[in-house]
């Protein structure tokens, strides 16, 4: 192996990662844990340990603040443990801290702006420990299933933010940021046989500096930005007439924070639709209950059909069984009583179907058992770390886009000694930026050459 | 039939013997079968004899060994680090490059180390000549004249995963079977070859040379079920030196001093001073004109086959980029050769339009051609049915190398070759297959592109490729690769292994040395005299900090602390190399381990994806069951593959490896930490 060039540093420089590990709703404590070896740095330089650090696995009331500035964020909890003794095996930290956004969003971003500390990629914490041996093989088991939950979760929130015109911003830059790196690198590879026109670089050189200008100022200007849509969505879906109006007019949601009420109307066309419910945090697929066949005993049979023309494609990851669907058979006052009885029956427990609530809008028969399960689940859903923190998102944006500043600084340091080191500068700000807006490989960058230079050679 | 008979060496008029004595001619049974004597042919024969199997190279003529089909050039930006790794690892091509050499340059010489791209224009005689007495002094390899006609197959080992295995070659005349325990075919554009020109096609695989036998593709296609699809190449006509107005175009001289691409090489064949230099024209609207005018005359071009958007034809340059200028780039045949090969003007318009078009050049304006451009349009397998090792999936002992797995270029047959040669030697001597990472060299990249990705156009190596460019420098491919080569491998000889070593351990002390003169900035700018060092005054820095800086050359320190420095004047351009490089290959190094421990996972490649006791989706079973990546590096790489699904595979193969391990355990006594079996997960470790 290559141990002669690189044995004696290598090992130094994991990097320390940071996550909310609580629900972002209205919860009284919030949870922020930090592992790695930069943990004991970030312990000190947040909490004001000058001196030694707690003892391990002892709570310590502290004044938290902002490195950078030293203001005053919250006063909170803070333990300390020293690897391998943690969950992670590594040096690993824990914030308790008041649970409102205000307050975790400010801690999150005074991690992310200290240096060699970034936000958790999904499930990173579990698979450091399962790295480091901490967790048996049976753990191994649900490892699989967190990061689905946790990636599915993470994608359903960018989806969301990328919509919107801070998406819009991210995905100009990206482009931006490709179609430098790719006329770096076809000067690179080909401008000793080809006719690369001159200036590409000096292109490139103008291109980057104004990126890096744009980036900047965006990181200092916050409140300009678009605010993350933040709470839990949910989406009434269904046919023509189920329904999904009165639905929306007649339940007034108990005043559960954050949720927000979207109707879709059927006009708005499927793909938007469809769109709108991968989105979604929790979809009310309503069902016009006269159309239900009346034999109960095909009524799940027709549900599933229903649900799988309502739903997104299951590689989308969202299934008929998946618990964040709930079925609204509305109307229910038309159907005759025991028809309605006999496939209650029928429905309950039925494996591969979400939970049907028989509900009229109009009589408001059902209602009160519709709300409770939608309360019980809305409430799931806030105390869920995984769905949609925004905060946390945000400072995961703000971290990358600070790295990738950074990167690009890189690319003037070597323009003119190192081609290679610069390129590299342009590359590593557009992995950053990538974990925001999606990788990009060396293919993508390969296409953008082609297309834009005649290689003849 | 084209074909030619076997030719028993000693007969031959070229005296081309192999090293073998005259009785052994007689012999049916070989540890390694080498088809084809091309780039990819000759390095695979080379590999696997050097590894100490006895192998056999078959080729249709032996006077075509080590012929250059298309350009009289070697290397260049990313083919270059493939030839310097291709000789780390005691391949033929980097020596050939520089006993044939007659215009030897450093591309890329402005834009940093890692990207320089050492090339040499070619004397075609000489590397033939070079090649062919190379192979002939080697050990333990006989070469043989003939056309195979099919591959013998029968049931595959049972112990090991595979629907076939092979077990030899049949010849055209129909003579005994040759037997072997692998055979690696490197038949480059002769799979089901067909040849264009203006409206003409005929049968074969390089204009003046025999067709390929259908009995070859038949075994692949329908006896072992491969998949195939189709691309095309082609090549520009010659031209008559005499005939060029060279006044008219530019020179390019070579550099000063020519810079071998071998590691063992101090200097070139041909001397400084003798080199040629290389020319460069422009095409004009005339040539736009007469290519527009021609293309109802272009079979080549009106086929769908999948050209490369790199060294396209001229036609398609003109039709895809119209109204620009395109470079033409006049280069030696060789040092007593009367030709000029025009790079950049690949044509397959009839040759009365070819010689209109080149006239419309005004350097050409009286050109005449020796022979005509056409194109070719050949079978490739599709390479995701390879393992790294280069071995077909389903047939074990079958080895595939260069165009045959869809790529273009010299180097990147070479490269493939010799990976394919060295494989086919361990399994036939019954050693476990190896594969190179892409974080240790570019041949791992291409292979691991290959394998893991496929290809829809030729492939062609870039430096753009590889995600660790700043550590697959051509400066250091030697440590990279031929310390391994030797220990692990088995395929570099002890004098290149013990250079290596020496170089090593050499620069290794030198790199101490400068660490070990520190001193104030102050007080280098003293002993320095002026350069600017962006650090403040009282910052102690080493002399291997100092060399970082721009404008501070190891001489400098050299004459600073002479009497520890000097000795290492040899190394003076590596060590200045390696200490800009050395802070970001460092920072690389997590990145690289992560890539590294995925790679050494295996993927069983007999795995029944679609029934899986795990949880995956549908749809990423069926990404897995169409693809079947080797590794679960190349797994995460697929597009379409989830995180989760990835953790799965891992506990997987995790627990399945555990259960391997033990049974292992119990069969061999001996087992290395981290080689690559399959199913070797014994890097990450598991609590117990």
């Amino acid at each position: 192996t290559d141990a002669y060039l690189y044995s004696q540093s290598s090992v130094c420089d994991a990097e320390t990662i940071f996550a909310l590990s609580s629900g972002h709703g209205r919860c009284g404590v919030a949870v922020v844990r930090v592992s790695g070896p930069a943990s004991s740095m970030v312990l000190r330089n947040m909490a004001g340990l000058t001196q030694a650090l707690p003892p391990p696995r002892t709570a310590l009331l502290r004044r938290i603040t902002d490195p950078k500035s030293k203001e005053l964020l919250d006063r909170g909890l803070v333990l300390w443990f020293k690897g391998p003794h943690s969950f992670t095996g590594e040096d690993s930290a824990e914030f308790h801290i008041h649970g409102g956004p205000a307050v975790i969003t400010a801690v999150l971003q005074a991690l992310g702006s200290l240096e060699g500390v970034r936000p958790a990629e999904a499930g990173e914490f579990t698979r450091r420990a399962f790295h480091a041996g901490k967790l048996g093989l049976t753990e191994v088991e649900g490892l699989g299933d967190l990061i689905h939950a946790e990636t599915e979760a993470q994608r359903r929130q960018a989806l969301r933010q990328m919509d919107g015109e801070l998406g819009r911003l991210y995905q100009d830059w990206s482009y931006r940021l490709k179609r430098c790196l790719a006329h770096v690198e076809a000067f690179i590879d080909f401008s000793e046989d080809e006719l690369i026109e001159d200036g590409v670089l000096n292109q490139v050189d103008s291109s980057v500096r104004q990126l890096e200008t744009e980036i900047e100022r965006h990181l200092k200007d916050e409140r300009r930005g678009e605010r993350l849509r933040t709470g839990v969505q949910v989406v009434i879906a269904g046919a023509t007439n189920a329904g999904k109006s009165s639905l929306l007019n007649t339940h007034r949601v108990p005043p559960s924070r954050g949720t927000t009420r979207r109707p879709l109307v059927e006009r708005e066309g499927v793909r938007r639709a469809r769109q709108r419910v991968e989105q979604a945090d929790l979809t009310l697929v309503v069902v016009d209950s006269t159309q239900l066949p009346p034999d109960p005993q095909l009524v799940a049979a027709f549900l599933q059909q229903h649900l799988s023309t309502v739903l997104p494609s299951p590689e989308a990851g969202m299934t008929a069984a998946s618990d964040k669907v709930l079925l609204v058979l509305n109307k229910s006052d038309l159907v005759p009583e025991e028809q309605r009885e006999r496939t209650e029956g029928e429905l309950r427990e039925r494996p591969g179907l979400p939970p049907a609530c028989f509900l009229s809008c109009s009589t408001s028969t059902g209602l009160e058992d519709f709300l409770t399960v939608l309360q019980s689940r809305v409430k799931t859903l806030c105390g869920d770390p995984l769905s949609g923190a925004p905060s946390l998102t945000q400072a995961r944006h703000r971290a990358h886009l600070q790295q990738s500043v950074q990167a690009l600084n890189q690319y003037h340091q070597y323009r003119d000694q190192d081609l290679a080191l610069a390129a590299e500068g342009v590359r590593l700000a557009l992995t950053h930026l990538g974990r925001i807006t999606g990788r990009v490989g060396a293919e993508e960058i390969l296409d953008i050459i082609f297309r834009d230079f005649c290689i003849g050679k | 039939m084209l074909a030619q008979k076997l030719h028993l060496l000693r007969h031959n008029v070229l005296s081309f013997v192999s090293s073998r004595t005259g009785s052994d001619f007689t012999r049916r049974q070989y540890d390694v079968i080498v088809v084809g004597g091309g780039h990819a042919g000759t390095e695979a024969a080379a590999a696997a004899a050097r590894l100490g199997a006895e192998t056999l190279l078959i080729t249709q003529k032996i006077m075509t060994i080590g012929a250059l089909s298309c350009n009289p050039s070697l290397g260049g930006v990313g083919k270059g680090q493939l030839v310097r790794e291709v000789d780390a690892l005691d391949g033929l091509c980097g020596r050939a490059g520089d006993a044939a050499g007659v215009h030897f340059s450093i591309l890329n010489r402005s834009k940093g180390p890692a990207v320089w791209g050492p090339r040499a224009q070619l004397d075609r005689e000489r590397y033939r000549q070079f090649i062919q007495s190379e192979l002939l002094s080697t050990p333990r390899l006989t070469v043989l004249e003939g056309s195979v006609d099919e591959l013998l197959v029968s049931q595959p080992n049972p112990e090991e995963p595979g629907h076939h295995r092979v077990t030899g070659i049949r010849l055209v005349d129909g003579s005994h079977p040759i037997l072997s325990s692998s055979v690696v075919l490197t038949t480059g554009t002769f799979l089901s070859g067909s040849l264009f020109m203006g409206q003409t096609t005929s049968p074969g695989g390089r204009m003046g040379d025999a067709q390929s036998c259908a009995g070859l593709s038949y075994t692949l296609k329908e006896t072992l079920g491969l998949r195939v699809g189709r691309l095309r190449t082609g090549t520009p006509p010659r031209i008559v030196k005499e005939s060029v107005d060279l006044s008219l175009a530019q020179l390019q001289a070579p550099d000063k001093q020519p810079t071998p691409f071998s590691f063992l090489n101090t200097h070139t064949r041909c001397k400084p001073e003798e080199q040629l230099p290389c020319y460069l024209t422009h095409t004009t609207p005339g040539v736009e004109r007469v290519v527009r005018e021609s293309v109802h005359l272009n079979c080549h071009i009106q086929q769908d086959a999948k050209g490369p958007r790199y060294c396209p034809s001229i036609e398609s340059r003109v039709l895809r980029f119209p109204g620009r200028r395109h470079q033409v780039w006049l280069e030696p045949e060789g040092l007593t050769s009367d030709l000029l090969y025009p790079q950049g003007l690949s044509m397959t318009m009839p040759p009365e339009l070819q010689l209109r078009l080149l006239r419309e050049i005004p350097a050409l304006h009286r050109a005449e051609i020796r022979t005509p451009g056409y194109g070719v349009q050949y079978d490739f397998v599709c390479p995701t049915q390879l393992t790294p090792s280069l071995q077909v999936k389903s047939t074990q002992g079958l080895f595939l190398a260069g165009q045959i797995n869809g790529t273009t270029g010299y180097e990147e047959a070479a490269a493939q070759g010799l990976w394919a040669g060295v494989n086919a030697g361990r399994t036939a001597l019954s050693l476990p297959p190896m594969a190179l990472s892409r974080t240790q060299s570019y041949i791992g990249v291409l292979i691991d592109d290959l394998v893991g990705r496929g290809v829809t156009e030729p492939y062609r190596m870039f430096t753009s490729r590889a995600e660790f460019r700043t550590y697959l420098r051509p400066d250091n491919a030697d440590l990279r690769l031929t310390p391994r080569g030797f220990e692990e491998v088995g395929c570099v000889t002890l004098r290149r292994y013990k250079k290596a070593v020496s170089v090593r351990d050499g620069l290794q002390e030198a790199l101490m040395a400068l660490q070990s003169v520190a001193l104030s900035s102050t007080r280098w700018r003293e002993k320095l005299g002026n350069i600017s060092l962006s650090e403040n005054k009282s910052t102690t820095l080493n002399g291997l900090d100092l060399l970082q800086y721009k404008d501070v050359s190891f001489e400098m320190l050299a004459s600073a602390f002479p009497e520890c420095l000097s000795q290492y004047f040899e190394y003076s351009q590596r060590l200045k190399i390696e200490a800009v490089y050395r802070p970001h290959c460092e920072k690389q190094s997590r990145e690289m381990e992560r890539i590294r421990s995925e790679e050494s996972l295996s993927l069983p490649s007999d795995m029944d994806y679609l029934s899986l006791p795990v949880s995956l989706s549908q749809e990423v079973r069926e990404i897995l069951d169409r693809v079947r990546p080797n590794t679960l590096g190349a797994a995460t790489r697929l597009p379409g593959m989830t995180p989760a699904g990835i953790i799965h595979l891992l506990n997987y193969v995790l627990r399945t490896g555990q259960r391997n391990r033990h049974t292992e355990h119990r069969n061999r006594s001996s087992q290395k930490e981290g080689e690559k079996g399959q199913l070797c997960a014994s890097n990450i470790p598991i609590s117990q």
